[in-house]
């Protein structure tokens, strides 16, 4: 593709490139300032005009992993050259590392919120997905009484803002044990996705021609190994596409976690807010957190990207 | 040695009826081609055969067994779709393979009969490659390979070169027929191209609106269509079909075509033999092929002056259209024979090409002269 093109237009196309390229720049300065916070030192991190050149430390996810305590007075030299590295980054800054009474290092919240968040995101988005791909195809290939109705009907649990019955849904939760639980959320994320990954699905579903498992058919298979041994497959697009986005949905969800968890089950959006409260804050360490927080979908995007990209672009030029 | 019997069978989709009590035999090791235009029920035959659609009365028997209450992948039928279905994550081997491995056969066997079927299509060197890369030809090689690979009872295709562009299409016609003379399997082939149909079939059985109208060889579709409707959908260009009167005059017979003031001469029995046939005068129709209208530039005995239309230089001949009477009639002449549009020309038909229809039924009067 190399159409003939006139000065003014080669122009325009340079001017387009640099306007693209200072709107990447403006959608990457948050993660940029996020990133680099993550690294400084503590007395870096809130300076007017903000320090661009520092030296890198990470102590930041140090303090991050690990519960600590004002220390009431300077550590004895002995017991600074006694304490490994990271205990000493810690004491750098004025705290020490809480330790129970068998002198294991205590953990802080955030390693325990950091699982909870996957194990619920990626339970959640197996179900949604799973569950969308299945119905589908039921709905894809198979004459369903009502079709348009129960795919209606489906959808419009979307319609309605998630919030707005949040306190029914605590309510409800409370009375079967399901708050503060892992499967609560679990459900709730599903329940959420599910809508959004039938409709996906089925769009994807549709594109892929029936005469494909009818072939598998006459070959000799059943429909079911039909289905795994060559819908499967054919829909990993699909599939990849609809993961990432109920993947994103589950991961960043706030508004439930706050309400329905507090220890346990809680996940990580809740919990890294709730550290600016307490005294002055330890930006250097709430940025560590939330890069941290970043990368699983950063890393889950970047796996699938191939998909995606098909994926997106394949339901943006139905016929 | 497989055959296969429709018995009776009926099938609705809501309450349109697409197969009307269709009856058909097929004997082992032949070619039978089912012609029709869309919508005509030809599919879903098929389709019933593989067992990919339902019927609602009948029987399908293969060697004489009933299977329509059987699964398609217990029939033992292969088939070649119009789409070629390639699975597009296999390579061309996997697909070709992918019926064996339904059947738990051993890997070495495996191997062995994809590449055998692989030399009989010459299609050796491309079993690496993904159907993405290859050719519509190819394409359909290969789907051709992946129903012939187990050795099916019968082979089923669905206007398997319908996709593929002119030239191809007439390689390709020429494949399939080379394969089933050299493989020797019961084939059915859909289609609603009548020349394919001609070139490959041993039978060719006509379909419309769910009924078969013409089960027979192709020559003989040709020559002796048992209605007006096979008549006007075999051949091309499609027959000549005016309605006509019939009377004696003198020692022959006059077939008068509408709004003419003469008639073409017939010899004296075919009054005889349309009394034999119940025809009725004024509900009769002539029909003949562009071959059996000849024209002459002179006038002569039993010729009747006409003028020319429309001609159509097609190469090898001209197709002519002459006004006679309210009617065309379009002859078949020698490239050039009539030189402009306007020329006055003569023509007569001739009574051996001649079919006579009820045009109340639509049915062939049988009338041979």
């Amino acid at each position: 593709m190399a159409a003939v093109q006139t000065t003014s237009e080669r122009v325009l196309n340079r001017v387009a490139i640099v306007a693209v390229l200072v709107v990447t720049l403006i959608f990457l300065a948050p993660i940029y300032w996020i990133a680099s916070t993550a690294f400084k030192p503590r007395n870096l991190a809130t300076t007017i005009p903000p320090t661009v050149v520092f030296t890198p430390e990470i102590s930041p996810f140090v303090k991050l992993m690990v519960r600590r305590s004002q220390m009431r007075e300077q550590p004895s030299a002995e017991e600074y050259a006694a304490a490994p590295w990271w205990e000493q980054m810690v004491m750098d800054g004025g705290e020490k590392v809480v330790r129970d009474g068998k002198g294991e290092v205590q953990l802080s919240g955030y390693p325990n919120r950091f699982m909870n968040s996957l194990i619920v995101a990626i339970t959640s988005t197996v179900l949604a997905v799973g569950m969308g791909t299945f119905t589908a195809y039921g709905f894809s290939r198979f004459k369903v009484k009502g079709e348009a109705d129960l795919l209606f009907f489906i959808l419009s649990t979307r319609m309605l803002p998630p919030v707005v019955v949040a306190i029914p849904m605590f309510l409800m939760y409370r009375a079967v044990g399901l708050n503060d639980t892992h499967w609560g959320l679990i459900i709730l994320y599903t329940a959420f996705n599910l809508s959004f990954s039938v409709w996906l699905m089925k769009g994807f579903m549709d594109e892929i021609p029936k005469e494909y498992e009818e072939a598998a058919l006459v070959d000799g298979y059943t429909r079911m190994q039909a289905f795994f041994k060559i819908v499967l497959p054919e829909a990993a697009t699909g599939i990849a596409a609809t993961a990432v986005f109920c993947f994103i949905t589950a991961w960043n969800e706030y508004a439930f976690a706050l309400i329905m968890t507090n220890r346990r089950a809680q996940t990580a959006p809740p919990f890294i807010p709730s550290q600016v409260g307490s005294g002055l804050p330890d930006w250097t360490v709430i940025a560590a957190g939330t890069l941290l927080f970043l990368l699983p979908v950063a890393i889950f995007t970047f796996l699938l990207r191939n998909h995606l990209l098909r994926g997106v672009t394949f339901g943006a030029i139905r016929k | 040695m497989t055959q296969i019997e429709l018995r009776n069978i009926q099938k609705f989709f809501g309450p349109n009826q697409v197969m009307k009590d269709v009856n058909l035999k097929i004997t082992d090791n032949e070619f039978i081609v089912l012609l029709g235009p869309s919508g005509c029920g030809k599919t879903t035959t098929l389709r019933a055969i593989a067992g990919l659609e339902t019927i609602d009365e009948g029987d399908i028997l293969i060697d004489g067994k009933a299977v329509q209450h059987l699964k398609c992948s217990d029939r033992d039928i292969a088939m070649v779709f119009q789409s070629f279905s390639l699975y597009p994550h296999m390579n061309v081997f996997e697909n070709i393979a992918f019926p064996l491995r339904a059947t738990r056969m051993s890997k070495g066997d495996v191997d062995r009969s994809v590449r055998e079927i692989a030399q009989v299509l010459r299609i050796t060197d491309l079993l690496d490659r993904k159907p993405s890369a290859l050719s519509g030809g190819d394409m359909q090689r290969v789907a051709i390979g992946r129903a012939l690979v187990r050795q099916p009872k019968a082979m089923l295709m669905d206007e398997p070169i319908g996709a593929l562009d002119a030239k191809l299409r007439e390689d390709m016609r020429a494949e399939i027929k080379r394969l089933h003379l050299k493989q020797g399997s019961t084939t059915i082939y859909v289609t609603h191209d009548q020349i394919e149909a001609m070139s490959l079939a041993d039978r060719i059985v006509i379909m419309n609106d769910g009924l078969i109208q013409q089960d027979d060889t192709p020559a003989e579709v040709y020559a002796h269509p048992a209605n007006l409707f096979v008549a006007r959908f075999v051949g091309s260009p499609v027959m000549n079909i005016i309605d006509a009167g019939v009377a004696m005059n003198g020692t022959g017979a006059k077939v008068t075509l509408k709004g003419a003031d003469e008639g073409f001469s017939f010899p004296a029995e075919l009054v005889g033999k349309l009394d034999a046939a119940k025809g009725k005068a004024g509900q009769l129709a002539l029909g003949v092929r562009s071959e059996g209208v000849i024209v002459s530039r002179e006038k002569q005995d039993g010729y009747l002056p006409v003028e020319a239309h429309i001609i159509e230089p097609l190469g090898a001949y001209d197709i002519v259209d002459l006004k006679i009477g309210d009617e065309m009639l379009r002859a078949r002449t020698r490239t050039g024979f009539v030189p402009a549009p306007g020329e006055r020309v003569y023509a007569r038909i001739d009574p051996s090409q001649a079919h006579f229809f009820d045009t109340a039924s639509g049915n062939s009067l049988g009338i041979r002269l």
